[in-house]
């Protein structure tokens, strides 16, 4: 038996010869800081230093590791932290904080080169960006990283100052911080599950038998009760057993007989005549929701769900005034149509679930974005009661809509444990994360806008059909009614359901398509107008949050000194765009302010995924009493606290500041009259005194309605749309417990890149983002979610496509290497600008940020485009081979 | 799974660093007994001949070919092509060896599930599927394009290659023409690469390396090119051009390098060449754009190899 050293400690290695470094280290050592994220040295989130250089744990031979060092991220800044971390936790280089023991790894090792061959100079962006090459952060901290690696190396970080604006960052960069796939009871279980291999398909036997027979395993059926598999993906069984291989084992001896059915696969095949039918009448409740909300009713014809054109105004009149417009030959009228990708949401921590039971009462950890909602869907499904089911998710690596949901992981987890009378984790691997753990739906849009005479917007029209595989509910069109206003619109909006796995939500569902092809139109319609891009909205876009931002955007530099279009191989180009969400809260949302031992705990269900919940609070309620953040103790991530919000649609800052300050003010009231002893006369911290010394009080508060008394123009966008408008926002109350309130979150970019005419690549030079949503409760987080928007919405640009088998519906891109999201080094300039106004109504003032962010980007990216070739690129991502084809089509015309 | 493809999936298979077999075995596409290959003096390390030429051991890390120095003077577009692939972590694990023998990155191939004529399958699932990413020179019965950058920058330099068997074998003796679906090379069972022997550079060479991506780094090339040239008195002379990341093997570009070849390195002569990169290409349905993107490599290239 050979030994390794990992961390200064002698350890053996086995002779299992296909057990790798990183199972050493997660498995056999329990240092859960480094990460498994693609398992093939893409991501580099396993990264451990070996004899001090940076390699990817999830490939090396353990036993290759034989008497070498092995250093993981647990050991550094053990004895005091490495100027890295500290630079990390102080530009607040991290959101969920999945990848950030990888780049931590890497960037101490890098700046440790550095300094000693170059003192403390500044290396470039160029060269930070080579050195973590091999990195992936799914949130986009790569701003922050670019500032944190060249200040540690710049020796700024040397001393003792450690300050951090995310409260939980020094977990995050010591690799102490826990999440789901980190969870180990005693007697675990590893939990795998069984997938379709068919695209549609009867299931007519499913014997179990087998692997239960295998010592140790536990099995279940996940099959509906119609026995149909609708995708390749399809979960049919899942097995528990001491460890994967087992595990494997058992899947491989489940014996499966099917019936094989007629598939279909995608948009263009899906909504073909006579196509094979995906849901029946009686199975269409088994579709998933592609949406934030629960829909309402719409048509649905074989594979084909709509027209939803609730959001239509005078819909007749606009297709009229087109077609008139068309007849015409009508310069002035915008036709097009667009197409977007599948966006997977990739999170960098897999959807997990750690179910236990103790007697009748069940604990769940789980990689989700709803702890209480998922504890009373849980209770509900399971006939729970709901103080006997406990949902944990102290850190989340990510989520971004695909985790707000009951899903298969869960169930999984649960129904196995309950077998097996163990824990039973269930952790997807890469191949099923990027295939059935959800997706933002592709999606074509036909567009046709037109101006009116007198240079008004007279009448627009979009077509949308999204992708939604084996779900509905999918609103695309549908948001282009809450901006720019017409004299009509016609908006229709359908699903094209197909064998594929089911979309989810994905950050502003349907803003992004939208936004894509509504603001090209826009942006052509500026062209032939002869009107600068930036007035024409700030013509038709009455929204006075857009049009403070209008003005800011139409301020830059950047945008004043915009160059006519260029020739030669490299062209640069400037475009902007519009983007916004609706801001919405969720009612019933309980805060509890309380001093326990003399300190401020604040308390709610809601969780953080690297949106920075847990510091909104705690910076809010330190503003309140002169504390600093540190002062508060915050605790989230558990069902048991009062209930919170989910952190979706961008709602968790509006949901919990309210209550929290409302308990703020009660629980001062309460400690003053408790206080036996008033503060020193002349006291600089009166609060921290009041509250050392006072007794145990605990206040809670639920948030009520916002303030009727708005500012001009602030309005429910749902109250112009008129009646249908108010069916709308009944409805997500009613069913989806969300409230949609006054004003509208916005967010307007000017971005510039460089197109490669011969190489087809286009470089993202510099960005300006605008972003209106109110009073920032949290700055630095708040610049890195801007930016973190930005640049996932570069990757929809310009990089991210799911591709499919077309005959199969196999999902190709199942890997990190075929999935390609954006690296640091394709990060450009990032300059964010908070317009703080437009939410006075708010107690607090401050809505939430990270949808509306990322609506506009891949329109901008285009219209960038657009400017640098003169040719307009109708669908995305715009990749070289888009790019050359497009150049072509131009010099073949 | 069929027979042919269990019979093909359990073979042995060696492993230097396993940045490729790791992720093979994990995901079930390699399922027989491992042979770890322990490096001697003669498979590890870069050596120099007293000629000036080199020889590099088939466990030379890609990162000591990335860095060395001599090499970066002597073949840089060998060490320009090292520098180039992967990511840090990947080239301070990987071998040379493991790099020219590595399997196909073909997302059929890569799903255990789907059968392929690289797994004992009979046809290519790609060719009538999704090939976005395939080749644009269609020479054989499997359409992925050979993954290792370094056989493309090694052919430019006309290495040859030892293995435990045979000496001086061209990279095409160990890789084909592309017409064999089935494998990634030509090595016979159990038959090793120890070293790379590189003939003595030429005076005044000079050589470039590049690939064509999406992103900034880290990503398997659309298309990549080598190449390799003495400018004499204004004038191209040994002009060898490779091509990787569109035919099943690297490719020699020789109608541009002809075109090149004893002309003057001026701009009509380099446009001309760089039309000539696709002599003989046979684009799939989707491929069509890497035939643009190695024309505008070459062109790229070669001007700023003349500059």
């Amino acid at each position: 038996m050979s030994t390794t050293t990992i961390n200064g400690r002698v350890e053996s290695l086995p002779d299992d010869p296909d057990a790798l470094l990183i199972d050493i280290v997660r498995d056999q050592l329990k240092l859960t800081g480094t990460k498994l994220v693609c398992g093939a040295g893409v991501c580099g989130a396993c990264t451990v230093l070996v004899d001090g250089a940076p390699v990817a744990s999830c490939l090396m031979p353990a036993h290759a590791a034989a008497g070498k060092a092995v250093t993981t991220v647990e050991a550094i800044g053990a004895a005091g932290l490495h100027p890295v971390q500290k630079a990390f936790m102080a530009h607040d280089a991290l959101q969920c904080g999945f990848c950030t023991p990888g780049f931590i790894v890497e960037a101490t090792a890098f700046c440790d080169r550095w300094r000693a061959t170059r003192g403390t100079a500044v290396p470039s962006r160029e060269e930070i960006g080579a050195a973590l090459s091999g990195h992936l952060c799914r949130c986009g901290a790569y701003d922050g990283i670019f500032r944190a690696v060249a200040d540690a190396c710049a020796g700024r970080f040397d001393g003792d100052n450690v300050a951090a604006p995310r409260i939980e960052a020094r977990d995050k960069v010591t690799g102490a911080a826990k999440y789901t796939v980190d969870i180990n009871h005693d007697g675990q279980l590893e939990g795998l599950i069984l997938r379709s291999r068919e695209a549609h398909a009867r299931i007519t036997a499913l014997d179990l038998a087998p692997a239960r027979a295998i010592a140790g395993v536990a099995a279940v059926s996940l099959l509906g009760d119609d026995r149909i598999v609708r995708y390749v993906g399809e979960p049919i069984a899942a097995v528990a057993a001491k460890d994967r291989k087992t595990a494997l084992a058992a899947l491989a001896a489940i014996k499966l007989s099917s019936e094989r059915l007629p598939a279909v696969v995608g948009l263009d095949a899906g909504r073909k005549d006579g196509a094979p039918v995906v849901f029946d009448k009686a199975s269409r409740k088994r579709a998933g929701n592609v949406s934030e909300a629960a829909g309402g009713p719409a048509p649905w014809k074989q594979n084909i769900r709509g027209p939803t054109a609730v959001f239509s105004t005078r819909a007749k009149k606009a297709r009229n005034w087109v077609d008139e417009a068309r007849q015409a030959n009508n310069k002035l009228l915008v036709e097009a149509t667009f197409r977007t990708a599948t966006q997977q949401h990739a999170c960098l921590e897999p959807h997990a679930a750690v179910a236990r039971f103790d007697g009748d009462r069940l604990t769940l950890h789980a990689s989700t974005q709803q702890v209480f909602h998922l504890k009373e869907q849980i209770a509900k499904r399971y006939k729970l009661d709901h103080d006997k089911v406990r949902v944990i998710a102290e850190h989340v690596g990510g989520g971004f809509g695909s985790k707000a949901s009951l899903g298969t992981e869960t169930i999984a987890a649960i129904e196995l444990a309950r077998e097996a009378k163990a824990p039973v984790r269930v952790a997807y691997d890469r191949q099923e994360e990027l295939s059935v753990a959800g997706y933002r739906p592709a999606a074509e849009l036909k567009v046709a806008l037109l101006p009116s005479d007198k240079g008004g917007l007279k009448a627009l029209s979009v077509t949308a059909h999204a992708d939604t595989g084996a779900a509905t509910n999918s609103t695309i069109a549908g948001l282009a009614r809450l901006i720019y206003p017409a004299e009509a619109k016609d908006l229709s909006d359908f699903d094209v359901i197909s064998n594929l796995p089911p979309g989810a939500a994905f950050r502003g569902p349907g803003g992004p398509p939208m936004a894509f092809a509504v603001e090209q139109a826009i942006d052509e319609a500026a062209l032939r107008l002869k009107v600068d891009p930036i007035a024409l909205r700030k013509r038709w876009d009455p929204d006075p949050n857009r049009q403070r931002l209008y003005d800011w955007a139409s301020g830059l530099e950047l945008w004043r000194n915009r160059k006519p279009a260029q020739n030669g191989r490299y062209r640069r180009g400037i475009g902007m765009a519009t983007g916004y969400w609706l801001y919405l809260w969720q009612p019933n949302v309980k805060v509890e302010v309380a001093v326990k031992g003399g300190r401020i705990v604040a308390s709610t269900a809601t969780q953080d995924i690297g949106t920075g919940s847990r510091s909104v609070l705690a910076d809010t309620i330190a503003r309140e009493f002169d504390l600093e953040s540190a002062d508060i103790d915050v605790r989230i991530g558990d069902s048991s606290l009062p209930e919170g919000p989910g952190s979706g649609g961008s709602r968790v800052t509006a949901s919990v500041m309210p209550p929290t300050l409302q308990a703020v003010r009660k629980l001062k009231a309460a400690i003053l009259e408790q206080a036996t002893r008033k503060p020193a006369p002349g006291s600089n911290a009166p609060w921290r005194e009041l509250i050392a010394r006072s007794p145990d009080i605990a206040v809670t508060e639920t948030r009520g309605e916002d303030g009727k008394n708005t500012a001009p123009g602030i309005r429910s966008p749902l109250r112009e749309v008129g009646l249908m408008g108010m069916v709308f926002g009944w409805m997500m109350r009613r069913f989806s417990n969300i409230a949609v309130g006054a004003g509208v979150p916005s967010s307007v970019q000017v971005i510039e890149v460089e197109v490669d005419t011969w190489l087809g690549h286009v470089r993202v030079i510099n960005v300006h983002t605008g972003i209106a949503v109110g009073k920032i409760a949290a700055p630095a987080l708040a610049h890195s979610q801007a930016c973190g928007a930005v640049i996932q919405g570069l990757g929809y640009a310009l990089y991210e496509a799911r591709e499919l088998d077309p005959t199969s519906g196999d999902v190709l891109t199942a890997g990190m290497e075929d999935y390609r999201i954006p690296g640091i080094a394709d990060t450009p300039e990032i300059d964010v600008h908070f317009d703080e106004a437009g939410f006075d109504h708010v107690l607090g003032n401050s809505v939430g940020i990270g949808e509306a962010s990322t609506v506009p980007t891949s329109a901008a990216v285009a219209n960038a485009i657009h400017d640098a070739i003169g040719v307009r690129l109708t669908e995305i991502p715009i990749r070289p081979d888009r790019i050359v084809a497009a150049l072509k089509g131009r010099d073949a015309a | 799974m069929s027979v042919a493809t269990a019979e093909v999936l359990s073979a042995p298979e060696f492993r230097a660093a396993g940045t490729d077999l790791s992720e093979r075995r994990r995901s079930g596409l390699s399922c027989g007994s491992i042979i770890d290959l322990t490096a001697s003096p003669d498979t590890i390390g870069i050596a120099w001949n007293e000629d000036g030429s080199a020889r590099i051991g088939a466990l030379t890390a890609i990162a000591a070919i990335a860095s060395d120095a001599r090499l970066a003077q002597a073949y840089p577009g060998i060490a320009a092509a090292a520098q180039g692939l992967a990511t840090p972590q990947i080239r301070h694990m990987a071998t040379l060896g493991g790099n020219l023998a590595q399997r196909s990155r073909c997302w059929y191939f890569r799903n255990p599930q789907i059968a392929c004529l690289k797994k004992g399958g009979s046809d290519c699932p790609a060719r009538a599927g999704n090939h976005l990413y395939h080749v644009a020179f269609d020479l054989g019965p499997c359409v992925a394009p050979h993954p290792s950058t370094m056989a493309m920058a090694l052919l430019a330099y006309d290495a040859k290659i030892v293995t435990d068997r045979r000496s001086r074998l061209s990279i095409t003796d160990l890789l084909g023409d592309g017409s064999d679906g089935a494998a990634d090379n030509l090595l016979a069972a159990g038959e090793r690469i120890e070293r790379i022997e590189l003939p003595a550079p030429l005076a005044g060479e000079r050589a470039l390396y590049k690939r064509a991506i999406s992103r900034t780094h880290a990503e398997w090339p659309l298309v990549e090119i080598c190449v390799r040239a003495v400018i004499e008195r204004g004038v191209f002379r040994e002009v060898h051009i490779t091509a990787g990341g569109i035919a099943p093997v690297p490719l020699r570009l020789a109608a541009s390098a002809a075109a090149l070849q004893g002309k003057p390195a001026d701009a009509a002569t380099i446009a001309q060449a760089a039309e000539l990169a696709t002599s003989g290409a046979k684009p799939l349905p989707m491929t069509g754009y890497k035939l643009d993107l190695l024309t505008g490599l070459v062109r790229d290239l070669v001007e700023r190899l003349a500059v």
